[in-house]
């Protein structure tokens, strides 16, 4: 039982938007996409959903063909679910009327009084019971977005494709919605597909985050091992913020371009080859004793905690860590940056 | 001290004006109604229900608005619908041809299709060899087809941009919750563009009370009357208090077209406001390649059929010697164009079309512009007391105008009678055209705009030349062009308001129809066409040039 997208090739003309991307979810996972603005995310829910077809590769879901560049399930055969970053809610519908809808459109009709006892439950849900005869524009965002995952969920769908649901939200909102899309995850047990570019959203909902850049795959893993084991340049300065250290590998040591070594558990291949030690900012400090990597300090940024700097070094390569209030710069200011030993 | 006085005395003077010039004519209008030899009362109405003409008159109007508009809706809806969503290309011709009877004037379209079917025609020929019956268009059913199409484009283009405003996300929430594309067609986009629908039909229902020209062309010689043309006879008829009685007979038809706007208002307040968004221009509907090809020329073949067969017709006629003769290379001659070059009246009817409708242009923008600008940027009561004065002026039929101008100009000296009353009638009529037109304009330029200018130090007359008209210029110029084309064929004003030596040359056409000298006629409306079609494509080009 699983959802398998084969060799997902995509082109709008001579552009190519999405190039081999091949990756293998197995059911009931929470699976995350992640990557900038145009990376082709939306490109790639689309063609899961149905709404393009791929220009080669195949979809798969439970070994049934969905689609491939001939062939195409029609998107209302596929039991799936969908959540949209504009809500797409309908104007001329009320809220009862949207999560009618869809049970309506089934096959198979329920009672009338089946179908009110799981709109009813659903409403009780997530919280919209009070709301039930109001049209969208009479409700507020979240509450809107909670409609708009009400109405994806209540055909229980084997499959839930989020494009980013949350971006249209403020950032108190957004925590208590996590938490709700992942209360959603338990009770329904579908596959869930999520599109995000915000890392953080990522990191704390998934089990596992498809990277990707420009088209194709970076990288897919568990929210440690992106976090703490990046594969690719990419990975590690998109996820976690890494300060790419020069230098050289030897063994488990990391010698600096000025000389200074310190020990580090040797990171992915290509790290090595090119002389690099990928650390977070947090993995940094600063040396008192004017040991390490000599800085200038350009900027600092308060979070309310600690300070995070940004500085650059001789090469004008920048860098950032962080720094305990107690401990204040300036800019202009040169310190010495090492390793934090554990 | 002074300048208050002063203040005061001009906001008097100009809603004294506004009142003058707008609302006046129409409250004579009204009293004359119930006025007549025995003094006030109902006498009017009393005299003409009991007219058998009356009812029918009243009969045939409404018959012929709603069969219309029925024709509208579903020939405007559909090819708005095939535009909007469908992978079909030659969208811009599709979409030329569907607006083509916008701007060829509908008198033109009746005489074409009349032209087209009338005894002797080619049409008719074929119709007969294949013993189908043949379409007469001087007929109630000619008057609902041709009207029909002449406000075609109305629906078009009210739901057009409703259509493509309907967010994609929307289908696909539909597709995603299990309904096939028809289905989602149905309970969504249908839905949410009934408003649009509804409010396009009801601005075609209005357009067909207004017309005075199709049921003139078409009706009058068969003697259906019409609440337009029943006004118009009973003027022209100078009969005892004819004018008292054409008066009571425009009050039921005004009655009848401030019933239609009023439901027009109702719908607009009770529709939910999707202005804000965007429209979308691609295609949602993708048809396999030959079901495309097939619809596209479809379209195509079919518009081209009824826009251009009855115009091609008329232009083979243009050059016939004799009418009614077999359209042969030896009856061709230029006999009717020359006849036309060599007629003084011909001349006299341009040089006042023309005229007229570029004074008509100046006046609208200088007025409606000002009016626009003092109300967007510093809310002034008398310009949106305007505003409403001039959409009354526009909602009332064109026929009634007219006669409310009568009444009240014909008692001022040198005004009546001379071109200064048809003047004033377009403006009046097409002012809040302008309104509209200049308030979009002023919306889309920013306040800060003027208000950096301001800080540094220009003044009012130097922000106006420099910041505001320049952006103005092209928008108001491509709004007035409306103004501008129907001015230079207008006749429902014209019909009553024109005397002698300030014929127009829509009336000049409807002269020679009403003799019977289709020939001519068909000449001079080929000129027309001509005239109309070269000016669209002077402010398509200029368009064009300055976009890119
Ligand atoms: N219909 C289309 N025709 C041509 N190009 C397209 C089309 N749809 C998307 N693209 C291009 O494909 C690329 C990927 O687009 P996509 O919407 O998948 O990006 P995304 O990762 O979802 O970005 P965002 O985070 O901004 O939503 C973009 O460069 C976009 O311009
Ligand atoms: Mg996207």
């Amino acid at each position: 039982m699983s959802l398998r997208i084969e060799h997902i090739t995509k082109k709008f003309d001579a552009a190519t938007v999405l190039s081999d991307i091949d990756l293998e979810i197995r059911d009931g996972e929470f699976i995350s996409i992640l990557g900038p603005s145009g990376c082709g995310k939306t490109t790639l829910l689309r063609i899961i959903a149905g709404f393009l077809t791929p220009t080669s590769g195949e979809i798969k879901f439970n070994d049934r063909l969905y689609a491939s560049n001939n062939y195409s399930v029609p998107v209302e055969k596929r039991n799936l679910g969908m959540v949209f970053q504009s809500f797409a809610l309908w104007p001329h519908m009320t809220v009862k009327e949207h999560l009618a809808f869809p049970l309506q459109s089934q096959k198979v009709q329920q009672s009338k009084d089946v179908e009110n006892r799981i709109i009813d439950k659903i409403l009780a849900v997530t919280g919209l019971e009070k709301l039930a005869n109001s049209l969208p524009g009479e409700l507020s965002g979240g509450q809107q977005q909670r409609v708009a995952l009400a109405r994806a969920m209540i055909n229980k769908p084997k499959l839930l494709l989020m494009d980013e649901p949350l971006s249209a939200l403020d950032a108190d909102l957004k925590l208590s919605m996590r938490q709700e899309i992942q209360n959603i995850h338990k009770i329904t047990g579908a596959t869930i597909l999520y599109v995000t570019h915000d890392q953080s959203e990522a990191l704390a909902m998934s089990n596992r985050i498809v990277v990707m850049k420009d088209g194709t795959v970076e990288q897919f893993g568990t929210p440690e091992e992106i976090y703490g084991k990046p594969q690719t340049l990419f990975v590690a300065a998109f996820v976690g913020r890494h300060n790419m250290i020069s230098g050289k590998w030897d063994g488990k040591q990391f010698i600096c371009k000025n000389g200074t070594a310190f020990p580090a558990v040797p990171p992915a291949e290509c790290f090595i080859e090119k002389g690099i030690c990928p650390l977070r900012p947090e993995e940094l400090e600063v040396n008192r004793d004017n040991i390490g990597i000599c800085v200038e300090i350009v900027s600092k940024q308060y979070n309310g905690r600690e300070f995070l700097y940004t500085a650059v070094d001789a090469d004008k390569k920048t860098y950032h860590f962080y720094a305990i209030v107690t401990m204040l710069f300036s800019a202009g200011q040169k310190i010495h940056l090492t390793k934090k030993s554990v | 001290m002074r300048k208050i006085v002063k203040d005061h005395l001009t906001k008097s003077f100009l809603y004294f004006t506004i009142f003058f010039v707008f609302l006046m004519p129409l409250l004579k209008l009204f009293f004359m109604s119930f006025s007549g030899m025995d003094g006030i009362g109902i006498e009017n109405y009393v005299l003409l229900l009991q007219d058998n003409r009356t009812p029918e008159a009243i009969y045939n109007t409404m018959f012929i608005a709603v069969f219309s508009t029925v024709l509208s809706l579903l020939l405007g809806g559909l090819f708005a619908f095939f535009i909007a969503y469908t992978n079909i290309r030659k969208k811009r011709l599709i979409e030329l041809m569907v607006l083509a009877p916008f701007i060829i004037p509908s008198y033109i379209i009746a005489l074409s299709w009349s032209g087209l079917l009338d005894t002797g025609g080619v049409l008719q020929m074929s119709f007969t060899n294949l013993h189908i019956p043949v379409p007469n268009m001087y007929s109630i059913g000619g008057i609902v087809f041709v009207m029909g199409l002449c406000h075609m484009p109305i629906v078009y283009l009210s739901v057009l941009s409703t259509l493509r405003k309907i967010s994609k996300d929307l289908e696909w929430a539909a597709r995603t919750s299990g309904y096939t594309t028809s289905q989602t067609l149905m309970k969504i986009n249908f839905p949410l563009a009934m408003p649009a629908f509804m409010s396009g039909g009801i601005l075609a229902f209005l357009a067909a009370i207004d017309n005075f020209a199709i049921p003139a062309f078409l009706g009058i010689s068969a003697n259906i009357p019409v609440l337009s043309t029943s006004i118009y006879e009973k003027v022209i008829s100078f009969g005892p208090s004819s004018f008292n009685m054409a008066a009571a007979l425009s009050v039921i038809l005004s009655i009848i077209a401030i019933g239609g706007i009023t439901l027009q208002n109702l719908l607009i307040r009770g529709s939910s406001n999707q202005d804000s968004m965007q429209e979308d221009f691609s295609a949602r509907i993708f048809l396999s390649e030959p079901r495309r090809r097939n619809l596209q020329w479809g379209c195509i073949v079919f518009l081209g059929s009824i826009d251009m067969v009855p115009l091609l017709h008329m232009l083979l006629t243009a050059f016939q010697k004799n009418y009614g003769m077999q359209i042969a290379i030896d009856n061709l001659s230029l006999y009717n164009f020359s006849f036309l070059a060599n007629n003084h009246g011909v001349y006299q009817a341009i040089y006042n079309s023309a005229i007229l409708s570029i004074l008509t242009c100046v006046i609208c923008i200088i007025i409606g512009t000002a009016c626009a600008y003092a109300k967007v940027r510093y809310q002034n009561r008398a310009a949106m007391v305007l505003e409403s004065a001039a959409s009354l002026t526009y909602a009332i039929p064109g026929i009634v105008i007219a006669l409310a101008m009568i009444f009240h100009w014909g008692k001022i000296p040198h005004v009546y009678g001379s071109i200064g009353i048809l003047i004033l009638a377009y403006s009046t009529r097409y002012l809040i055209l302008q309104i509209k037109n200049s308030t979009t304009a002023i919306l889309a330029i920013h306040p800060a705009l003027e208000e950096a200018g301001k800080i540094f130090g220009a003044n009012e007359l130097r922000i106006w030349k420099t910041i505001v008209s320049p952006l103005l210029l092209r928008p108001i110029l491509t709004g007035a062009f409306l103004i501008f084309i129907s001015a230079l064929t207008e006749l429902s004003l014209s019909s009553m308001l024109a005397s002698a030596g300030t014929k127009t040359v829509g009336l000049f056409i409807f002269n020679l129809q009403q003799g019977g000298d289709y020939n001519l006629s068909a000449a001079l409306s080929v000129l027309i066409v001509l005239i109309v079609l070269l000016a669209y494509g002077i402010v398509e080009y200029l368009n064009r040039q300055k976009t890119c």
